[in-house]
């Protein structure tokens, strides 16, 4: 058992990940506050969602601990990481196309949950997202924007502690992106601690409390966004040297 | 639908007419036609008779369906199960008699016992053999299967040699007219088959189980991150499909002769549906299957020789299928 401080609900402690020759996670150590939103940012293939994905279980990573309650996840399985609370979207949008809405959200419900119980939690979410009069609508019918929330809704299914979003603001309006956000901010509102991948720095310096950066792999800085953006190091991995 | 997609089912549509013509035009190239009131009543059978087969077919075809659309994996032991299962009612229906009691048990309730017996095996051999395989290379679970089919066949033949056996069971005509009738047994079949496949259907549509399923058929990798256990999943899908399969043997039983090998036929047969109503589209297998029954049964009866034929008829429709629309009747493009 990892001596996990109370304020920390994701304790990622020298994870690492190699695919081949190549080091996507490379002895990576980051720490994100609980009932607080986090932005992980960093160039492109700088290990993020590969950082996802082994903290949902996704991948297995080579070595390194992932505490959470004092549980070490490294090595389960996605259900079983589903089932302790975390729970996440992806960078393209994934829902069943050939659901309805309703039938996405109740996918994402426990066994263990009586069925009334399940559709009830289905119904308050998809009101929760405005997408109650789109109910029986098929997932592949639906726009990109609808699917993002559809998907977003569906992460929210198992009451979960930790919202992992893979670039929410990816291929939305800026009308819809504001709903997005407002609905993460209720979230957090409520205890919930969420941490954001996202290239649209606007939501990254605006929305998060802390800001961890990683290239090749590893963090590189973490802190407020004032502190983020006067960072030469991070101004390094994104512009190169000046 | 693009442009190109709708030329292609018109284009199937057309070589389905064109399948269904062609025993048609055989029949009247060979003089098998007759244009008499006797001949449009066989006629009328054949095809009745080719519905009622179909419902059994659907039992082999759903069964097989479900597999590949949930694992992607092509169980090429699909038949060899079906006719297991064959071989598990004869052994339930005769013990009674061996035991000296002097009677039969009724093959359809033998179900009762045969269908968990299948269920374990298909949950037994996707432990045992295939979880560790789905989502690699295609060509690994056919090997495996193909391998699982052969063990099958010999142990069968081992046990029961390779004498063919059937079940008698409601042999009497059922006359719907003073000239159209069919046999009991084929009625019953069908009823059991399309009670058993919709239930299923209604499963898969309706219970918690199912939609899990039917989640990791549409995309494993998003099933497993909604806390969905995929692998169990996995277990469940083809000892449901195995009990599908034995369901379909008991129906074969009572209506045909079986050895160890058809297991061969019921495997070609089971493809041409899939292939035909799509592959992993549940109501897909079941459309195949009549279709190819009827198909089946009309180049039995108009074709010389037409028995010796049928086989090339399923073939025909999976080479066919393939080139125009792979998807098949209701299947969606893979992407």
């Amino acid at each position: 058992m990892g001596a996990q401080p109370p304020e920390i609900a994701l304790d990622i402690r020298d994870l690492r990940k190699n695919f081949g020759g190549i080091r996507a996670v490379d002895g990576c150590s980051l720490a994100f506050p609980r009932g607080q939103i986090s932005g992980l940012i960093g160039p492109n293939g700088s290990g993020k969602t590969t950082t996802f994905n082994l903290l949902t279980g996704v991948i297995a990573p080579d070595s390194g601990a992932i505490y959470y309650n004092g549980d070490n996840l490294a090595g389960l399985k996605p259900y079983q990481v589903f089932r302790k609370g975390i729970t996440r979207t992806f960078q393209i949008t994934r829902i069943y196309r050939e659901m309805t809405v309703f039938e996405n959200m109740l996918s994402a419900s426990r066994l263990s949950v009586p069925e009334r119980q399940g559709r009830a939690r289905a119904e308050e979410l998809m009101a929760f997202v405005n997408l109650t009069h789109l109910r029986d609508e098929y997932g592949g019918n639906l726009s990109y924007g609808q699917q993002k929330l559809l998907e977003f809704a569906r992460a929210l299914m198992p009451d979960p502690d930790v919202i992992l979003l893979d670039e929410p603001a990816a291929g939305i309006n800026r009308t819809l992106l504001a709903d997005l956000l407002t609905h993460i901010h209720r979230l957090q509102g409520m205890g919930k601690t969420i941490v954001i991948i996202e290239h649209d720095m606007n939501v990254i310096m605006n929305h998060c409390a802390k800001i961890f950066v990683m290239d090749y792999g590893l963090k590189i800085a973490e802190g407020p966004a004032q502190e983020i953006q006067r960072n030469e190091q991070v101004i390094t991995a994104y512009f190169g040297h000046r | 639908m693009e442009q190109a997609e709708i030329r292609r089912v018109y284009l199937l549509g057309a070589f389905i007419v064109a399948a269904f013509a062609t025993p048609f035009a055989v029949g009247a190239w060979s003089g098998n036609i007759f244009y008499d009131r006797q001949w449009l009543m066989d006629l009328i059978t054949v095809c009745l008779n080719g519905l009622l087969q179909g419902g059994v077919y659907a039992m082999y075809g759903v069964g097989l369906t479900l597999i590949f659309g949930v694992m992607r994996i092509i169980n090429v032991a699909h038949g060899e199960i079906v006719m297991l299962g064959a071989y598990l009612t004869w052994v339930l229906f005769n013990a009674p008699e061996y035991l000296g009691l002097g009677w039969h048990l009724d093959p359809l309730l033998t179900m009762v016992i045969t269908l968990p017996i299948a269920f374990a095996l298909g949950f037994a051999i996707q432990k045992v053999l295939l979880n560790a395989v789905v989502g690699g290379p295609e060509l690994t679970p056919l090997l495996i299967t193909f391998g699982v089919g052969i063990a099958m066949i010999n142990l069968v033949e081992w046990i029961f040699t390779t004498d063919y056996h059937t079940i008698p069971y409601q042999p009497d005509a059922f006359h719907i007219t003073e000239t159209i009738f069919v046999g009991k047994n084929k009625i019953i079949s069908f009823a059991m088959a399309l009670a058993i496949s919709l239930g299923v259907f209604l499963f898969l549509k309706l219970h918690r189980l199912g939609k899990a399923i039917r989640a990791t058929a549409q995309n494993p990798e998003v099933a497993m991150v909604c806390g969905i256990d995929v692998q169990r999943i996995y277990l469940v899908t083809f000892g449901l499909g195995a009990a599908l399969a034995s369901a379909g043997g008991a129906l074969v039983s009572i209506q045909f002769g079986f050895n160890p090998e058809t297991g061969v036929q019921y495997t070609v047969v089971a493809f041409a549906i899939i292939v035909l109503g799509g592959r992993g589209h549940y109501l897909g297998a079941m459309l195949g299957a009549v279709l190819l029954a009827v198909l089946e049964n009309l180049v039995s009866f108009m074709v010389p020789n037409g028995s010796a034929m049928v086989e090339m008829a399923a073939y025909t429709m999976i080479v066919g299928v393939l080139l125009i629309r792979p998807q098949g009747l209701l299947g969606v493009k893979e992407t």
